[in-house]
């Protein structure tokens, strides 16, 4: 990848394991990318391909035991593995921010809406209880909710409303990168619009760099610049939205566009990936994906293909691809 | 003449709550033809499953007629009902809330079986409980596993064999495949389809998903607080959206595409309440294009192309461009 872009983030070699009963599960493989200055990278992938696992372990809030964490993540060019918890701290909330699927499960049902915004600028920057305060009603009026209607508590907000407020406070103290964990997915589609629409605002006002997490290649092709496909725990393909949208090159990534169905023929019928996702306790030899892919080889079935590049900043873990 | 299964008509679902009266359905009339699917969208809170759940008398309905075949079940009494019910089956969302978690799949399959006394010898009903898992794509491995064991698109195919297993005629499917990844979710629509071709099935398919209800249904009701305000066939309500309902809704899908981008219509606020509601449009409140009438008067549902319904008075005005 190219060396003079600056990088807000960068992850090598990430692995992660939680060791339950006598299993270990290898929830993470081996995940490395960075993401530039200004720059939104897509995670892709089905539930439990380690997506939310790798948002976590940046904000080193994998807990542990029973999760051991291998691997670099650099902040701003720092390590953020050899930092004190009260330094991580001041990074949570304040450099990196997280915005979570459920927006009720992140608020506090018994506090205000604006109290709940402005413990996070009090607990990173120094300022009174009124400063705050003030400061807790225009982010609310930054993400379309009027000043006057923080006094409500969560429950008196619909759920695009609770996710706004949970925006707000995510970006209260302009953190620099922001990770976004299915932000819209527990939303009706025309809230989703709404919701989509105020973060590609406020990611270009603020120019934040921002990791988007979804299962929805729909909302990829509308927020990202680059996107990582991730499954069994590793980057199987990644490149930039062109690369994977128009010159797909993993069989899984292939099979993600064929499961959707297709608005300009709706009698085509879907092609589904047969089978399922590998067990995390149990992975199998070789390409974790070789079991449901229909040109698997038995070289798929013993060794593990790395990402080599396909071309420019595109690349792919397969070894068909190789071969051809 | 068309061979219409179920016709439902002026259908009223009202519930009392603390605040006043909610419309949670309020006088929709649709009808289904044998062998086709009538998907229903919506979002949250528009009273598509509660619908759904009318229609097959799981919820009482306030006023208005179901048709099965010509027979009106909301007028059947309870026992009458539970005969009728074999002809008329349910497949829910959350398919781990929807199973005993103390039965194996097998006896969970078997269970109706049993109730409505149609298998009497046990050796029979276990082999039509194996025949039933062949055909939802279930292994024979799994008729002693419970639930918990399997995941979400297994857990489904057990709920698809518990319902085909009364040999039914019509089944609401509410969000069947919401909760699973799309992969699943591809598997199980096929599933589906295939199921309602080899034995001749009529769907309701209730979802939030605009593009699986467009792959997947000949006609499409949207509907908007406890109303449907457009119903048409699925490719024209796609190519001719025209409530501006309608319009927002099909903009705001995001399209999995780099080409064909489309412009936006967002819009603004949210659903209303349901209680207590003004006599006017629904959507009024919300709409790009509501003048002083729409806030005064309910527009009905009126026909603007063979099988396309839409209730705007809007529509009126643009007809008059068109021609």
């Amino acid at each position: 990848m190219s060396e003079e872009k600056s990088y807000a983030l960068e992850i090598e070699d990430l692995n992660v394991e939680y060791h339950v009963d006598r299993e270990v599960v290898h929830a993470l493989n081996g995940i490395s990318f960075r993401l530039a200055k200004g720059e939104t990278i897509g995670l892709v992938g089905e539930t439990g391909a380690g997506k939310t696992t790798t948002g976590l372990s940046i904000l080193r809030l994998i807990p542990s035991p029973p999760g051991v964490v291998k691997g670099t993540v650099k902040v701003r060019g720092e390590d953020i593995s050899t930092l004190s918890e009260k330094q991580m701290e001041a990074i949570r909330g304040n450099v990196v921010s997280m915005i979570f699927q459920d927006p009720m499960t992140s608020l506090n049902p018994t506090k205000t809406v604006e109290y709940q915004i402005a413990e996070v600028i009090r607990l990173h920057e120094k300022c009174g209880k009124k400063e705050a305060a003030a400061k807790a009603g225009d982010m609310l009026e930054m993400v379309g909710i009027p000043r006057d209607r923080g006094r409500e508590f969560p429950h008196q907000f619909s759920g695009g409303m609770k996710q706004r407020v949970v925006i707000a406070m995510a970006l209260a103290c302009s953190p620099e990168i922001l990770i976004a964990d299915e932000p819209t997915t527990a939303l009706d589609v025309t809230i989703q619009a709404q919701v989509l629409d105020m973060i590609r605002e406020l990611k270009r006002k603020y120019k934040m760099s921002m990791i988007m997490i979804t299962h929805d290649l729909g909302i990829v092709a509308e927020i990202c610049d680059t996107v990582a496909i991730v499954y069994a725990g590793r980057i199987v393909e990644y490149g930039t939205l062109e690369d994977i949208f128009n010159h797909t090159a993993h069989p899984y990534t292939a099979g993600l566009f064929g499961s959707l169905p297709n608005m300009e023929d709706r009698t085509q019928r879907l092609k589904p990936i047969p089978g399922l996702m590998p067990d995390p306790t149990n992975l199998p030899e070789g390409c974790a994906f070789s079991p449901r892919c229909p040109n698997a080889s038995e070289k798929c079935r013993t060794q593990c293909p790395a990402l080599t590049r396909v071309e420019g900043e595109h690349f792919v873990a397969c070894h068909l691809f190789k071969e051809e | 003449m068309a061979d219409v299964l179920l016709e439902v008509k002026h259908v009223k679902k009202y519930f009392h709550t603390p605040k006043g009266l909610l419309h949670a359905v309020d006088d929709v009339s649709f009808s289904i033809e044998r062998g086709k699917t009538l998907g229903v969208v919506g979002e949250s809170g528009c009273g598509k499953s509660t619908t759904g759940r009318v229609v097959l008398r799981l919820l009482e309905p306030t006023e208005g007629s179901i048709l099965m075949e010509g027979q009106n079940i909301a007028g059947l009494s309870e026992s009458q009902m539970r005969s009728k019910r074999r002809e008329m089956q349910m497949i829910f969302q959350d398919p781990l809330a929807s199973l005993d978690p103390r039965k194996t799949v097998g006896q969970i399959i078997e269970e109706p079986l049993r109730i409505h006394n149609i298998i009497s010898g046990t050796k029979e009903r276990q082999n039509r409980v194996l025949e039933l898992m062949e055909t939802v794509g279930l292994a024979r491995r799994y008729y002693s596993t419970y639930p918990h064991e399997l995941d979400g698109g297994r857990r489904q195919r057990i709920g698809i064999a518990r319902a085909l297993s009364m040999n039914p005629k019509f089944i609401v499917c509410d969000e069947p495949v919401s909760a699973l990844d799309v992969s699943i979710q591809a598997q199980i629509l096929n599933l589906l389809e295939d199921l309602q071709k080899q034995m001749g099935l009529t769907y309701m398919f209730i979802t939030h998903d605009l593009s699986v209800v467009h792959h997947f249904s000949d006609n499409i009701a949207v509907m908007y607080l406890g109303r449907i305000i457009e119903m048409a066939p699925s490719d024209e309500l796609f190519a001719h959206p025209t409530h501006p309902y309608t319009q927002a809704l099909l903009s705001a899908i995001p399209v999995p595409s780099l080409e064909n981008r489309r412009e936006r219509i967002i819009l603004k606020g949210e659903i209303t309440s349901p209680i207590n509601l003004p006599k006017a449009c629904r959507f009024a409140s919300r709409c790009l294009y509501a003048t002083e009438r729409c806030f005064g008067e309910e527009p009905e549902l009126t026909e603007i192309a063979p099988g396309h319904q839409v209730a705007c008075f809007r529509q009126d005005k643009a007809d008059a461009k068109t021609v």
